[in-house]
């Protein structure tokens, strides 16, 4: 579905992404884990748009589409989620979803793409109220509402998992395992939630610094020597 | 039940507001003076209720209205000077030949990314160019005052010399700007705008071109204010390059800032307002304080931004219903 | 024929680099607050007739009056930050520009009631006169000015790399975040920024006042100018500036000689709106 070939982005002097290579295929949950800085959401700017690559190609269900306009990608069927919320915080949720629902659906069979996203996202209680009253939470919930409205063949969740307890983690990893088999996306998961990326993942790929270092099943990377090196790396704690 | 209720008033309020409008020429029709001011003030509002779906919906700073009105203007009078067109279709051509100037200055402008100001700042310095182009341009008249004939008829020519006919048309034109106005808030480009206006970034990702949301938004403004920019030839008889204003861009750009941004009616406030201060002033003071409407203008632009950002229609709404509680009558959910 | 052209060139050479004196100050409140101050022109109006009344009053020399209106300008500038900047910077992007908008009306306004348009012009001393080049005519006045504002961009270029406050300005225009972590204050470098940027104009202001005169509208010309300047060059290069200026007032100058006296802002303007279609990052910009 997803192929990322020598993905490099820059900043100035910084190198945020180098020369990353991977592969999603059809179907499949990816997640994709790292420390802080290593560069995963530039990943995932990158991918979807926001940023154009300095180098590299990005060639989603066989079209390059390399240095293409977020809504292009969107349009093709790729969506993702934010790490920081960016709501829009004067709508309401249902107007929020909606806006993301245009992308597939004509004025006619709107609402009812609005009423199904919301149904799946557990927002009817929460569905007329103003996004900047709502709970980090219901926050993430909305913003999943809002990219799944789009109607994508991936959807790119960055670290979707954060600041939630355990009972909502749990709900929230259901969730994704009913988005992946029974609506047949296919999910890259960017998480330091690490329950919920072995819990969830088939395949997982490691970032650092930029770059790609390990690949494997959830297994093999808890266990892995150079995983573990870049989590404990520079910060280690001499026991 | 309640909501249905209250949609039905805000009806009746409009009906209301709609027959206030069409019994002022039956009272003052031989008031010229007040016929003057009434279509100046309903002219004003056309313009900055057009203005709200750029300024309000899309969230861009236009300073540019004088620009298709000025071109708007030229177009429509040229037209019915070299070749006898009645102003009617003249109008037309004029709003289109004011959205494809729009669509000009918007379509690089609006690229994602770009930051906004350099559009504000572009849209000013487009009016003062078009000025000093057409004050050059010696086949349109250049300084000097070109007189609108009469032709055939005054319906066909639109050269009236009553006010009430303009008057009317301009009634029909704001009816039909903020009927506009609604339509397009509940769209899809409604929604695309209102979220934009939020997180460009995250709207993009949704789906939503930024830009092409942006164009529509500016091409149909463009597109009313250069028809409005024909019949404003039509009322002054003339065309002169001073018809490309500055003044009166940015008096518009108050009017719908001052109004509310986005919300319907907040331009008609503005302009009943704002309008009548300003004529009220221009006839009172004379010798050189003339120019004391504008400072209040500013400063009216100034409070409201900084203290009450979404305009006076809000205060009017809260004003309107402790009104209604005061007479015991129920306070009623906000709709908008 | 060639002759007038080098001439214009010559004269908006030096136009140029006052020009990019007049934008700096724009410049460097952009860069760092990503505010443009639509009424900047305005600032340099006053800080015009400032100078007019400073040397009329004190009967100084005009070079002189600078060391009344910088701080003038600089506590203007703080005032106007406090009063409507600081409280609009976490409103929509419209409503930010409006207020400055508001500002520009305002105080233009206020200007042609309070001067009528009658254009003011001061006397000089010191720097009177004129220089034979090669039988080209240059002002002393000019000279003196476009050498003045070199120098005077040079030092802020000095400030900004070498100074805490210089360097806290440009992390708070990179990182906002970040610079308030490592303990910027922002609302302070934001202040301090602007009222930089106002003083600026004072000083713009006194060297125009050595050749020009000062009308109310004034404003619109020096405040178009400056953005022409400004979206020319781009952010982050203080020599690009100086280059974009020489590039704008050249352009300026020839047109007075080759098409007309009235077309004299329209070649700036044109250069404005084709570098925002073609290059909106300017030629030399980092960001």
């Amino acid at each position: 579905m997803l192929k990322v070939n020598n993905l490099t982005k820059k900043f100035g002097d910084l190198v945020a992404v180098n020369n990353v290579t991977l592969e999603i295929g059809t179907g499949e949950i990816l997640g994709l884990i790292g420390p802080n800085g290593a560069g995963k959401t530039t990943l995932f700017n990158t991918i979807s748009g926001l940023y154009p690559p300095d180098r590299g190609k990005v060639i989603f269900k066989g079209v390059d589409v390399t240095g293409w306009l977020p809504h292009k990608v969107c349009r093709m069927g790729m969506s993702r989620t934010f790490q920081v919320t960016r709501a829009f915080t004067h709508m309401s949720v249902e107007d929020a979803v909606r806006v993301g629902a245009y992308n597939r659906c004509s004025e006619k069979t709107v609402s009812a793409r609005v009423d199904e996203m919301v149904e799946i996202c557990d927002l009817a209680d929460l569905r007329k109220r103003v996004c900047g009253d709502l709970g980090l939470a219901s926050l993430r919930r909305v913003e999943l509402a809002r990219a799944l409205a789009t109607g994508p063949d991936l959807l790119l969740l960055d670290e979707a998992g954060a600041g939630l307890n355990t009972t909502e983690l749990a709900g929230f990893m259901n969730l994704l395992r009913q988005l992946n088999q029974e609506h047949h996306i296919t999910l890259c998961v960017v998480e330091h939630v690490m329950q919920m990326v072995m819990g969830v993942s088939q395949r997982i790929v490691v970032l650092d610094s930029g770059e790609l270092i390990a690949s494997g099943t959830p297994a093999e990377m808890s266990s892995n020597p150079t995983v573990i090196q870049a989590y404990l790396g520079k910060r280690a704690i001499p026991c | 039940m309640d909501l249905k209720r209250y949609l039905n008033e805000r009806s009746l309020i409009w009906l209301a507001l709609l027959l206030a409008a069409l019994l002022i020429p039956v009272f003052f029709g031989t008031n010229q003076y007040a016929m003057v001011l009434v279509t100046t003030v309903l002219l004003y509002a056309v313009l900055a209720a057009a203005w709200n779906i750029i300024g309000g919906m899309a969230g861009q700073l236009d300073l540019a209205v004088g620009a298709y009105l000025g071109l708007g203007a030229f177009t429509t009078g040229t037209l019915l000077i070299k070749w006898n067109i009645t102003p009617w279709v003249g109008m037309l051509v004029g709003g289109i030949i004011a959205t494809g100037f729009a669509f000009l200055i918007g379509f690089p402008l609006f690229g994602f990314k770009i930051k906004e100001v350099w559009y504000a700042l572009s849209s000013s310095a487009m009016v003062e160019v078009l000025r000093v182009l057409f004050l050059m341009w010696d086949g349109v008249g250049g300084p000097t005052e070109v007189y609108l004939p009469t032709v055939i008829s005054p319906l066909y020519s639109l050269r009236f010399n009553t006010y009430i006919p303009y008057y009317v048309i301009i009634l029909v034109l704001l009816i039909g700007v903020i009927f506009l106005n609604h339509r397009i808030r509940s769209s899809r480009l409604g929604y695309s705008l209102l979220a934009l206006g939020e997180d460009e970034d995250a709207v993009e990702v949704l789906g939503v071109d930024s830009r092409a949301s942006k164009l529509k938004a500016l091409m149909i403004y463009a597109f009313i204010a250069g028809v409005v920019g024909g019949l404003y030839g039509c009322i002054y008889g003339f065309l002169h390059p001073s018809f490309f204003s500055t003044a009166l861009s940015t008096e518009i750009a108050i009017l719908g800032i001052v109004g509310g941004l986005g919300i319907t009616y907040g331009p008609l406030l503005a302009a009943i307002v704002l309008v009548s201060l300003k004529e009220y002033l221009r006839s009172q003071l004379g010798g050189g304080l003339e120019g004391l409407y504008l400072v209040i203008y500013a400063l009216f632009l100034i409070v409201v931004a900084l203290y009450q950002p979404r305009g006076i229609a809000p205060l009017l709404e809260t004003g309107y219903q402790k009104i209604k509680s005061l007479f015991g009558v129920r306070a009623d959910v906000k709709s908008q | 024929m060639v002759e007038t052209a080098t001439q214009s060139v010559i004269t908006g050479v030096m136009m140029g680099v006052i020009y990019a004196l007049i934008a700096l100050g724009l410049s460097i409140v952009f860069g760092v607050m990503n505010v443009v101050n639509f009424a900047h022109g305005e600032f340099v109006m006053l800080s015009m007739y400032l100078s007019y009344f400073v040397g009329t009053a004190l009967a100084w020399d005009a070079v002189a009056t600078p060391f009344i209106t910088v701080p003038l300008l600089f506590v203007f500038g703080l005032i106007t930050y406090y009063l409507l900047i600081d409280r609009t910077l976490r409103q929509m992007y419209v409503v930010q520009l409006a207020v400055t908008v508001g500002l520009q009306i305002l105080m233009r306004s206020v200007a042609l009631i309070a001067f009528k348009a009658q254009p003011r012009a001061l006397q000089y001393s010191l720097i009177q006169g004129s220089i034979e080049i090669g039988g080209f005519t240059i002002l002393t006045s000019r000279l003196v000015s476009a050498a003045v504002s070199l120098i005077i961009i040079a030092a802020i270029a000095y400030f900004l790399n070498k100074t805490w406050s210089g360097a806290a300005m440009r992390a708070a225009s990179d990182d906002l975040d970040a610079a308030s972590l490592m303990g910027v204050n922002y609302h302070r470098t934001y202040a301090l920024t602007f009222a930089i940027g106002a003083a600026l104009t004072a000083i713009a202001g006194g060297l125009l006042m050595s050749f020009q005169q000062t009308d109310p509208v004034g404003g619109v010309r020096y405040g178009l100018l400056s953005w022409c300047v400004l979206a020319l060059a781009g952010l982050g290069s203080l020599p690009g500036l100086i280059v974009a200026g020489i590039i704008v007032g050249i352009a300026e100058t020839l047109a007075i000689s080759f098409i007309d006296p009235r077309a004299r802002l329209l070649a700036p303007y044109l250069i404005f709106i084709l570098v925002l279609w073609l290059k909106p990052r300017g030629l030399f910009g980092r960001k």
